[in-house]
């Protein structure tokens, strides 16, 4: 009952803080949220099923309910877009990391 | 065509200014800004002798301050060089990077405490959602205060600059004015 109740309320109402990487924990009101981070995973243009992968890149989402991986972009703050852990029930943030470092890092394990 | 008189950015002929109790908080009309940004593989230069700031810094020395405003990236501020055009001088200074005139695009209001850090300990705790522990003299971010978004610099314990959007300007002086006046 208690988490439904959590989970009905808007993200601004929610006092969230956001550890920030590089400036520390901010108020989650100062970000804007856009989605499943696995947007940063985009299929490869030239393959030959790209057009099937694309489809589930656009439309696909898992929606569990549990620890989320979501992007979120520091709008009224420095303009990173950071790549934040969230459990979808309690909205407990798990974790924080920069959007640009998660892409690199992925970059280096694919070559 | 006669009798055309400029008016400011809070919309007055004068620049505005209001004292309470504790607090004075002025538009500062002659605060030149200019963004810098590093291109990729340039190293960070030291326009006019500063060494730019880390995170959430702000330095000054006798010229020019500036703070940092994200990755590679800081805004330069310039006191009464308003009605230069400092961004081309700073471009001068800082070879190789991407240099954008900021000066119009922004109202600058200067917040003064007369009876030490307290009040204005006060207004930020009242305004802006940033844990003051960790917001000393040196310090400056970019946060929301009353759904606008601004960048907030500590100066010394006893001034603040607030830098909004010129376009809600307004809005922001009447946000600032409002909360002053009431710390006691």
């Amino acid at each position: 009952m208690k988490a439904a109740l959590v989970r009905s309320r808007t993200y601004s109402e929610v006092k969230m803080l956001i550890p920030h990487p590089v400036l520390g924990l901010r108020d989650a009101r100062e970000f804007a949220y856009l989605g499943d981070a696995r947007l940063i995973d985009r299929p490869d243009p030239s393959a030959p099923d790209a057009e099937a992968a694309f489809c589930d890149y656009v439309y696909l989402r898992d929606n569990p309910a549990g620890a989320h991986r979501e992007l979120w972009f520091h709008e009224h703050g420095d303009h990173s877009w950071l790549v934040v852990t969230r459990n979808t029930i309690t909205h407990e943030i798990l974790g924080a990391e920069l959007a640009h470092d998660v892409a690199l890092a992925r970059k280096r394990s694919v070559k | 065509m006669a009798n055309l008189r400029p008016l400011k950015a809070l919309g007055a002929e004068n620049p505005r200014y209001a004292s309470f109790a504790a607090l004075e908080i002025r538009e500062n009309l002659d605060l030149a800004l200019a963004s810098l940004a590093l291109r990729r593989k340039t190293v960070a230069p030291q326009p006019f002798g500063l060494n730019l700031p880390r995170p959430g810094r702000w330095v000054a020395d006798q010229e020019v301050a500036a703070f940092w405003t994200g990755p590679g990236q800081w805004m330069v501020e310039a006191e009464g060089r308003a009605e230069e055009d400092f961004a081309a001088d700073l471009k001068e200074a800082a070879r190789g990077c991407s240099v954008t005139e900021q000066t119009g695009g922004w109202v600058a209001v200067e917040i003064l405490s007369r009876a030490g850090t307290g009040p204005l300990d006060a207004l930020l705790a009242k305004l802006i959602n940033i844990d003051l522990a960790g917001f000393g003299p040196g310090r400056a971010t970019r946060t929301v205060l009353d759904h606008m978004t601004c960048f907030v610099i500590r100066r010394s314990e006893t001034h603040v600059a607030v830098l909004g959007a010129r376009s809600f300007g307004a809005s922001l002086w009447h946000a600032l004015e409002i909360a002053s006046r009431r710390i006691e």
